[in-house]
């Protein structure tokens, strides 16, 4: 040792940097290697536990909860005393043993629903698991507050608007889409109070999270999406109105969302336009073709697309126009697409172009007649 | 005789808890975890079952797959197939029936639902 420390301090200073640097490098390599394998143990030695476990509680759930004759009586489900007795062992007093079991009562929850799935919520509380789940909400680690989010959910207890309200904001990804998703299952009244504290802008992929959730909760309280689009100062939330407005077809809301054609944000005033169209308010048509030449071009587009979605055929003059005259080629595309929606009031007009149409014009045409192409 | 059922679904619990309510019923259940070994035990039984309960998500092959292969044999008993999947948006529905499914169900499942489907359906092919 001491003469490979001699040797060290003798050499120049390029091999002492390059020494260290080899040092470091192989004990980084071997806490790396030893901690993967310390991980692996330990997933080994729960995978094995586990794998002893899971029979036990699937015999004890399906013995005395789900196959037992004596529960399916005439009680409402949520009052019948479980024979929790059979869950006191000694080995549910450990941690991992209950979350084992709150895992194995989701997974039979996700699959059976009825009686038997409300059996399966009121072993949950009888057991006292759900004190588990809340203590994990009150961790200071977000991954045990997405779980606890999850399990609670999973199985449909409340949780109150103090506590989850904030995560819907969180700065993580994760816990807010989790809270999110937790609110508008469990909230029976107001599931989408929580635009209302929503102060970062929701991302694209949090809007089709959303959508998801939205779309596949059954029997969910569909409020006024007006007072969103009228009053919330968030215009990611405001923009996330305008599709639901759409995939519900509100039509309360339309006077809202006509009022927001005034709004200063082109962004948001084309997203109004869209929602507009996509709902075929015959109406506005009017107001579109009167604000037009002053609008951006991402809006022109969507007075365009609106035109050619409303399909009343009274604008397929301005529509020949657009397209004949329009120095901007998205606005050429977009006013052919809408004129062939129109088809049915302007066929003449239509065949009459392409016969005179330029070579570029009547490309555009054949475009979009093509119902396979979609724009 | 009791009716013999071909249960084909990949996860863990729905089987055990199935084959406990048929098995109540007298019913003789064999499981098969993916649409390859569904495949294998009816060529290997010459399609001796009197009803199949298939998910519709699994490796191999899927349950539509499946569904078609039974349904589109040209001689042999016809199977009354019911598809029990958490994949129940409406194209798959649509898609489930135009294949020939005699029956839909959406995960979760009310168990004493698919007991009296299962029952309704092997009185009705008996006849």
């Amino acid at each position: 040792m001491e003469y490979s420390l001699y040797d060290f301090r003798d050499a120049s200073l390029n091999i002492q940097i390059a020494i260290v640097f080899i040092v470091v490098a192989v004990t980084c390599t071997i806490i790396a290697y030893l901690s993967i394998l310390t991980g692996r143990y330990k997933a080994y030695r729960r995978e094995k536990k586990l794998a002893r476990l899971h029979p036990v509680i699937d015999e004890l759930l399906m013995e005395h909860i789900l196959l037992n004759d004596e529960l399916t009586s005439d009680i409402p489900a949520d009052q019948v005393q479980l024979p929790i007795e059979v869950f006191q062992q000694p080995v549910f007093g450990k941690k991992w043993a209950r979350q084992a079991l709150i895992n194995r009562l989701i997974h039979y929850r996700n699959n059976v629903r009825g009686s038997m799935g409300e059996q399966l919520r009121n072993l949950y509380i009888q057991l006292e698991l759900d004190k588990d789940s809340l203590k994990k909400m009150k961790s200071r680690k977000w991954d045990l507050k997405v779980q606890a989010l999850a399990e609670l959910t999973s199985m449909n207890m409340s949780i109150a608007d103090v506590t989850i309200l904030p995560l819907t904001n969180s700065r993580n990804r994760e816990l807010r889409a989790a809270a999110r998703h937790a609110y508008i299952k469990l909230s029976k009244n107001e599931p989408f109070k929580f635009f209302d504290v929503v102060t970062e802008p929701l991302l694209m992929w949090d809007q089709v999270e959303l959508f998801r959730i939205i779309s596949t909760t059954e029997h969910i309280a569909i409020p006024n999406f007006a007072q969103w689009i009228t009053y919330s100062t968030n215009k990611s939330i405001v923009s996330f109105c305008l599709k639901l407005v759409v995939h519900y077809n509100q039509i309360s809301a339309v006077p809202a969302v006509i009022k927001l054609l005034d709004t200063k944000d082109h962004y948001l005033r084309a997203d109004a336009i869209n929602c507009l169209g996509k709902m075929k308010i015959e109406e506005v048509e009017e107001k579109l073709i009167h604000i037009f030449n002053s609008q951006p071009q991402n809006c022109r587009v969507e007075i365009l697309k609106a035109l050619g979605r409303i399909n009343s055929g009274k604008y397929v003059d301005f529509l020949r126009q657009e397209f004949l005259h329009s120095t901007d080629f998205e606005i050429r595309k977009h006013a052919a697409k809408s004129l062939i929606r129109n088809q049915w009031a302007a066929k003449g007009m239509i065949d009459e172009l392409i016969e005179t149409a330029t070579a570029e014009n009547k490309l555009i045409l054949k475009h979009s007649m093509n119902p396979l192409i979609k724009f | 005789m009791s009716n013999k059922i071909l249960l084909v679904e990949d996860d863990e619990i729905m089987p055990k808890i199935m084959e406990r309510i048929l098995h109540k019923e007298e019913y003789k259940i064999e499981h098969v975890t993916n649409g390859k070994e569904a495949f294998q035990r009816l060529e290997d039984t010459d399609y001796g079952y009197d009803l199949v309960i298939t998910d519709i998500m699994m490796p191999y092959a899927n349950g539509f797959e499946i569904l078609s292969k039974i349904k589109n044999r040209k001689d042999g008993k016809p199977i009354p197939v019911i598809i029990v999947s958490n994949a129940g948006n409406e194209e798959m529905i649509l898609e489930g029936f135009k294949l020939g499914a005699d029956d839909f169900l959406k995960k979760p499942v009310i168990p004493g639902e698919l007991l009296i489907r299962v029952k309704r359906l092997l009185m009705q092919y008996s006849r």
